[in-house]
């Protein structure tokens, strides 16, 4: 049990850190550019043949078979650099984990490359409008009708929706069964005949998320992942990778420093609530690395995240909200502008950055949801309802 | 890079869970209450010796097992979880500051007897002015004919009437610096100060006590390291505090029915839990974080102990606090072991400094990083 990094690690981040000094331009034009996905795929690209891009999966799928060190060393380099996610993370954090674990060798084969070099972009098409925290009700209907299936019915809050070129999804292969015994997990195609995607406004004013309708969609029989109605377990695993990892550390760091540098007037806070708050955030923050890090010595020990990966997916919403809160709190009056306001501060990326926060303890499971899992996977505590 | 525990370490921590569990029962906790102080009893102190365990912490080189601090605290937070005496964790942190700044006489005529069980030991830092840790020390070593005299007050020594030494802070012209005082030496009382949970905590008072001046712990921040060992291995024994309430409470949840269902299907009672089972796991992990940074003596080791021993501190109380509640009125009794934790929670929480203390730590560290 260390914490230290070898030479040759050493030199693997020197060689990191360079690499990114040298290419974080390509990164920063991606907002300005003319066709802003495509940039994105560019910059997802660009990373993935540099070696930065599938640190964990196996080389022969495109990915780099890296050792926890080096993906530790890559996710901080690239939050020191403050570079942004990247656009296809859908499918590199749910979809990918899935197929390398579940899918057949065409599939791992087919698909594993071209999300890693951004070539196809993921959506997920899980909840529905009757299927929310209880996802097992879902009712979306597909029925094998020679070599495909075909499917009808709707997914919501699907992100990347619009522009996704691909969709995951669970479907209701067999309504006889068992809730949890009848549903599939299926691979789709978004320009499929039949699909039509409908973009929804969140709260904050912003479009992250859409409806995604399916009428007699056919999906060839051979995008189906793993058994025929063994879907839910897949599921299952695919909602673990959502919760873990390291990800969403390395964006609270750089909220938690401007959170700082707001409050800070030449390095310390004067105020001592706001003093001991910052404080307290840092140490949550960095509680939140360090569960982060064993969650990985776990998985390349061959365990499963399950459901100690709900622990930081609640304990970082929170925090991320509580953050959020923060900055607007010292912002004082202002926070009550929009950015379009002569006077607003800091752009207006307060109020966003607060509304965003809000979202997180409800996509990928709700709070109350990860409370549930917790109790039931990790305590043992009796079930309070349906399942998480 | 590997941030699991090792099989050693796990295996070390799982033999103190089924010894310490067999040897003291929480009852003898309870039974100190009206009996203070809460003592180790002479032939469980051997049987810890035996296994070897004071020398945990220490190099192999210093006679130890070379399992680090990380090691130690894993001892710690069994204790915690045991409700056992505090000497064994006092012990081990003064045999660490010896090991990692004692110089090689100092360690050569002390650690064997420390690590023999034969010289328990504990620091003496605190003084009567309300906050903690080295940099409030005012307590100054007088030169003179040869060697360094110390008058005055230390409080809060915890295990003072049992430690056959003390490590302690004074200031040494214009540094902080740790002497070590034989508890039998001329001019040194112990007072008891009778802690909530019963440990032995006393007030040292000096009156001129000598020192030779070569004995003084040659590292000139032997004391601060010393403290933040200290700090390491109380924030783990609250970790284990906070495990035992949480257990306890859980198992309770299970059994106990009201309404026709056992109340932990209630999510008014479960999500509490959960809150408690989140923190414990944060918690964990920045106590694993500070005592690997202070093994491998990195920079950022201060502000990881702070940050540990402030979130744990208070992680802790929390989940006694929730036991009691969610124990209801049996939660409330003398008979159930659930105020002990919190005693011993409540008292820990404020021992080697509370957590807006080390939150005042972990501000200067953020200053200095977002400089």
């Amino acid at each position: 049990m260390d914490l230290k990094f070898t030479a040759a690690e050493e030199a693997y981040r020197l060689r990191c850190r360079e690499w990114i000094a040298a290419n974080a331009h390509h990164a920063a034009a991606v907002a300005k550019a003319a066709d802003p996905v495509q940039a994105a795929r560019d910059w997802q690209r660009r990373l993935w043949e540099a070696g930065y891009v599938g640190l964990a999966w196996p080389k022969a799928y495109g990915g780099q078979d890296a050792t926890l060190t080096q993906q530790v060393i890559v996710s901080e380099e690239m939050a020191r650099a403050k570079l942004p996610p990247l656009i296809n993370t859908i499918g590199l954090s749910i979809l990918g984990p899935t197929l390398v674990r579940h899918g057949t060798e065409a599939q791992r084969r087919r698909f594993l490359p071209r999300i890693l070099s951004g070539e196809e972009l993921w959506c997920q098409g899980f909840s529905e409008p009757g299927a929310g925290s209880d996802l097992a009700s879902l009712t979306t209907r597909a029925v094998l009708e020679g070599d495909d299936f075909v499917v009808t019915g709707q997914k919501l809050w699907t992100s990347l929706g619009p522009i996704a070129d691909w969709c995951f999804l669970l479907v209701r292969t067999d309504p006889s069964a068992p809730q949890r015994e009848g549903i599939s997990y299926l691979l789709c195609r978004m320009d499929t005949p039949g699909i039509s995607v409908r973009p929804l406004r969140n709260a904050g004013g912003g479009v992250h998320f859409s409806e995604v309708f399916f009428d007699a969609v056919r999906i060839p029989r051979e995008q189906l992942v793993g058994e025929l109605h063994g879907g839910w377990k897949i599921a299952r695993s695919t909602l673990d990778h959502e919760r873990s990892g390291l990800s969403g550390v390395i964006s609270l760091e750089g909220s938690l420093e401007r959170l700082w540098r707001q409050a800070a007037a030449g390095g310390e806070i004067a105020d001592a609530v706001a003093r001991q708050q910052a404080a307290q955030y840092w140490i949550e923050l960095e509680g939140l690395r360090y569960l982060g890090l064993r969650a990985l010595s776990d998985q390349l020990a061959g365990r499963q995240p399950g459901a100690s990966a709900s622990v930081g997916k609640l304990f970082a919403a929170k925090l991320r909200q509580k953050v959020a809160r923060a900055a607007l709190d010292n912002a004082g009056p202002y926070a009550c502008l929009t950015k379009k306001s002569p006077h607003v501060v800091g752009k207006g990326r307060l109020v966003a950055g607060y509304f965003d926060s809000l979202g997180y303890s409800i996509g990928g499971g709700t709070s109350e949801i990860m409370h549930n899992v917790i109790a039931e996977r990790v305590l043992g505590l009796p079930r309070s309802t349906g399942e998480a | 890079m590997d941030f699991e525990l090792g099989e050693e370490l796990v295996a070390l921590r799982d033999i103190a869970r089924d010894l310490l569990a067999q040897r003291w029962k929480a009852e003898s906790a309870r039974r100190a209450l009206d009996t203070p102080p809460s003592r180790m009893p002479a032939q469980l102190w051997a049987e810890l010796a035996e296994m070897g365990w004071f020398g945990a912490g220490c190099s192999e080189a210093g006679g130890g097992s070379g399992l680090g601090v990380i090691g130690a605290a894993l001892l710690a937070e069994e204790a915690g979880r045991a409700l056992l005496p505090g000497a064994m964790t006092s012990t081990l942190a003064g045999a660490i500051a010896l090991d990692r700044s004692g110089g090689a006489a100092l360690k050569a005529e002390l650690l064997p007897r420390i690590i023999a069980g034969s010289l328990p030991v504990t620091l003496a830092v605190e003084e009567p002015n309300g906050t903690w840790g080295p940099d409030a020390v005012v307590m100054a070593a007088q030169a003179g004919d040869g060697g360094l005299r110390l008058s005055g007050s230390k409080i809060f020594v915890a295990d003072g009437s049992t430690a056959g030494l003390f490590l302690v802070a004074a200031r040494v012209g214009d540094e902080v610096r740790l002497l070590p005082v034989e508890a039998g030496a001329a001019g040194v009382e112990a007072v008891p100060m009778q802690r909530i949970d019963a440990q032995d905590i006393v007030e040292l008072r000096f009156d001129g006590v000598r020192v030779e001046a070569q004995r003084m712990v040659p590292d000139a921040g032997a004391a601060h390291d010393a403290y933040a060992v200290w700090t390491a291995l109380v924030a783990a024994d609250l970790l284990g505090s906070a495990g035992a309430a949480l257990a306890m409470t859980t198992a309770y949840a299970k059994e106990r029915v009201q309404f026709g269902r056992a109340i932990g299907s209630f999510q008014a009672v479960s999500h509490r839990l959960a809150d408690v089972q989140v923190n414990v796991e944060i918690g964990r992990s920045l106590l694993y974080a500070a005592c690997l940074a202070l093994d491998e003596r990195r920079g950022d080791a201060g502000a990881l102990v702070a940050a540990a021993k402030a979130f744990i501190g208070e992680t802790a109380v929390d989940a006694a606090e929730a036991a009691v509640q969610l124990h209801g009125g049996i939660g409330y009794t003398w008979e159930l072991d659930v105020h002990l934790h919190l005693r011993r929670a409540r008292a820990n929480a404020v021992t080697a400094g509370d957590a807006g203390w080390h939150r005042e730590t972990v501000a200067r560290h953020m200053a200095h990083c977002y400089a």
